[in-house]
């Protein structure tokens, strides 16, 4: 039962990622594709440092160390 | 430290088209699908290629699409799904019940024993790291 919850849970998480990045895409759509938010959040800049860069950089290198070799 | 703009409109090089980046970026997938978890090639492999596109990242190497200077109050529905997979994602790791109520990363794993899922896998996340690269 618990099982079922936590897979319907993510399930559902990810089929919101989907239908947000669909809505998205629409002609005219007011929401920003997940590409231009992860965009905007690698123009942040601590001085000289990107520090949004850096961040969203080491984000997503662990995600797939995670995943892939652990 | 010198900062790289946005390159918007130039010509792309060779290499960064994309019929030459996506056959490179699924042989670099199909590599690391056959390297099995836990092991110190799949360690190294994910470290190598991870650091390689941080590299082109933070360099002036590889032109950039322009980035939005401002987002639209539609951004806030992106706080739907993050927070739905940050609740389920939260609870199971805090109450560490194990296969009863599994991690997302522990309900992937048996998946991502099979060598073409695990490849699929790697796919996505070098084609993805490929475009955050060029953003």
């Amino acid at each position: 039962m618990m099982r079922a919850l936590a897979i319907g849970g993510f399930v559902i998480a990810l089929a919101l990622f989907a239908a947000v990045e669909w809505a998205a895409r629409r002609p005219g759509s007011r929401i920003p594709s997940l590409a231009d938010v992860c965009a905007y959040v690698m123009r942040y800049e601590v001085g000289p440092v990107p520090v949004g860069r850096i961040g969203l950089f080491g984000f997503w290198w662990w995600l797939g160390w995670h995943f892939l070799a652990r | 430290m010198d900062h790289p703009r946005e390159l918007a409109g130039t010509e792309p090089r060779v290499w960064d088209r994309p019929v030459v980046s996506v056959p490179m970026l699924v042989c670099l997938s199909l590599v690391g699908g056959q390297l099995p978890s836990f092991s110190a090639s799949a360690n190294l492999y994910t470290l190598g290629t991870g650091g390689a596109l941080i590299w082109l990242g933070l360099g002036a190497r590889v032109p950039r699409r322009p980035a939005p200077r401002r987002l639209g109050t539609g951004a806030v529905w992106w706080l739907l799904p993050v927070a739905v997979f940050g609740v389920f994602e939260g609870t199971t790791f805090v109450l560490h019940a194990g296969d009863d109520f599994p991690t997302f990363s522990r309900l992937a794993d048996p998946l991502l024993e099979d060598e073409l899922v695990r490849s699929a896998a790697w796919f996505a996340w070098l084609a993805a790291f490929w475009g955050l690269v060029r953003r």
